[in-house]
């Protein structure tokens, strides 16, 4: 116990510190102190605070200024907040995953309702439901009617699809809104084709020959 | 070859007396006399013509039984190399394996995917790709116009993940990937793209 305790103290400072010099010369060093006092919240909070660095990152890479990247980092910890409650009054149990937290906050940002969100942690009570409610997001996203798209997702998984597979339910319904059907028919010929929806496309040996692993070696410009 | 005296043909062909012969003569002579009465003796066992019956007679081998045969029987190899042509084949085999077996690309791991950046900017002197992948630090995933058309490429092996990304172009403008059929707001007032790295053994 005593152990734990000591190992508790010492990784906060450290993961403190970790985070102060990821962000010192990446963004301006007069939002260094906020963005570090933000992300010390989420983690006394049990949040994610990997988005809200990298939201950061982000601000200071497109040179914007201090107090724009704290007001977005703020933002980002509200959307967190607002993922982990809505997750809590879905019926999870907490301590939310964080994982599921990150996805259902992405999801908020890409206009998915929060009752569809609800649905779907009452009807797949089981996590992980993240590559669930990142199908539906995809779906919302290009328009596709909320519940009609949670129904889908979720028929896929009572048919037996997990993880990757749900996104290529949601890819599966594009593809026929490309061929030019309407969303509420591309809908329901996927539903016809479950479980056995299309996979994607493996890539080319050439592809596989030509990639490269970014270098992270190099110091940012 | 040895000659053989010619008074041993003389007497095993009768022309001369055995005895007439000197001693070490009279001996070779009479193991070749030996030899040949050996060679005329009558072998034991069937004749010669039922012999050549019995292997007419016996039925022939079917293909599968010679091919069988054929490929439990010890065969001599020989091969006839000139050794400037194996070692020209040696250097070949290593260039090959340098060169084209390193450029097999890199080994994916499990939870590994290839995204795959294109974007269109002519007369742009640098493209980059930078977002959650990278930590939006430039200069880590340079775009390459490869056939100078304008046309931009990077083919990138990135964990699995969905990653929110834009490109810079020239180093200071900020582009989203028109190609991308997913955006998301970036809440500084523009778009991100948004890309999906699926992995690629499943």
């Amino acid at each position: 116990m005593r152990l734990a305790v000591a190992l508790t103290l010492l990784a906060v400072p450290l993961a403190a510190q970790s985070v102060q010099s990821r962000l010192e010369g990446r963004i301006p060093s007069d939002a260094v102190p906020a963005v570090d006092s933000l992300v010390q919240v989420a983690v006394h909070e049990g949040l994610p605070s990997e988005p809200l660095v990298q939201k950061a990152l982000e601000g200071g890479a497109k040179q914007v200024p201090g107090p724009r990247i704290v007001a977005a980092v703020r933002v980002s910890l509200g959307q967190l907040r607002d993922a982990r409650d809505l997750l809590v009054r879905a019926g999870d149990q907490p301590p939310t995953r964080p994982g599921e937290v990150t996805t259902v906050a992405w999801a908020l940002r890409r206009k998915l309702p929060p009752s569809t969100i609800e649905r779907v942690v009452a009807e797949l009570p089981h996590p992980p439901r993240a590559a669930a409610i990142h199908a539906i997001a995809d779906l919302v996203s290009h328009d596709f009617d909320p519940d009609s798209s949670a129904g889908l997702i979720i028929d896929a998984v009572h048919n037996g699809l997990q993880r990757d597979r749900l996104l290529d339910v949601s890819t599966a319904a594009l593809h026929e809104v490309q061929r030019g059907r309407t969303r509420d028919e591309a809908i329901a010929v996927v539903r016809q084709q479950l479980p056995n929806v299309p996979g994607p496309p493996k890539p080319e040996r050439g592809t596989v020959t030509r990639a490269r692993r970014p270098d992270s070696t190099k110091t940012p410009r | 070859m040895t000659m053989i005296d010619p008074r041993i043909h003389q007497a095993l062909d009768g022309e001369l007396p055995t005895d007439a012969l000197p001693a070490e003569l009279r001996r070779a002579a009479q193991r070749v006399r030996a030899a040949a009465d050996l060679l005329a003796a009558p072998v034991p066992g069937p004749s010669l013509e039922s012999r050549i019956m019995a292997e007419i007679r016996r039925p022939a081998p079917s293909r599968l039984s010679r091919v069988a045969g054929w490929l439990a029987t010890p065969h001599a190899v020989t091969f006839r190399v000139r050794p400037v042509w194996s070692l020209a084949f040696a250097a070949v085999a290593a260039v090959f394996t340098l060169f084209f077996a390193r450029d097999a690309g890199p080994q994916l791991g499990e939870h590994e995917g290839i995204a795959q950046f294109v974007g269109r900017f002519p007369n742009a002197r640098s493209v980059h790709v930078v977002g959650t992948f990278n930590d939006w630090r430039r200069g880590t995933i340079a775009l390459e116009d490869v056939r100078h058309d304008g046309v931009w490429t990077a083919t990138v092996v990135l964990p699995t993940g969905t990653y929110e990304y834009m490109f810079v172009v020239d180093g200071e403008r900020w582009v989203p990937d028109h190609l991308a059929d997913r955006l998301v707001a970036d809440d500084f007032g523009r778009e991100n793209s948004v890309v999906i790295v699926r992995p690629v053994h499943r």
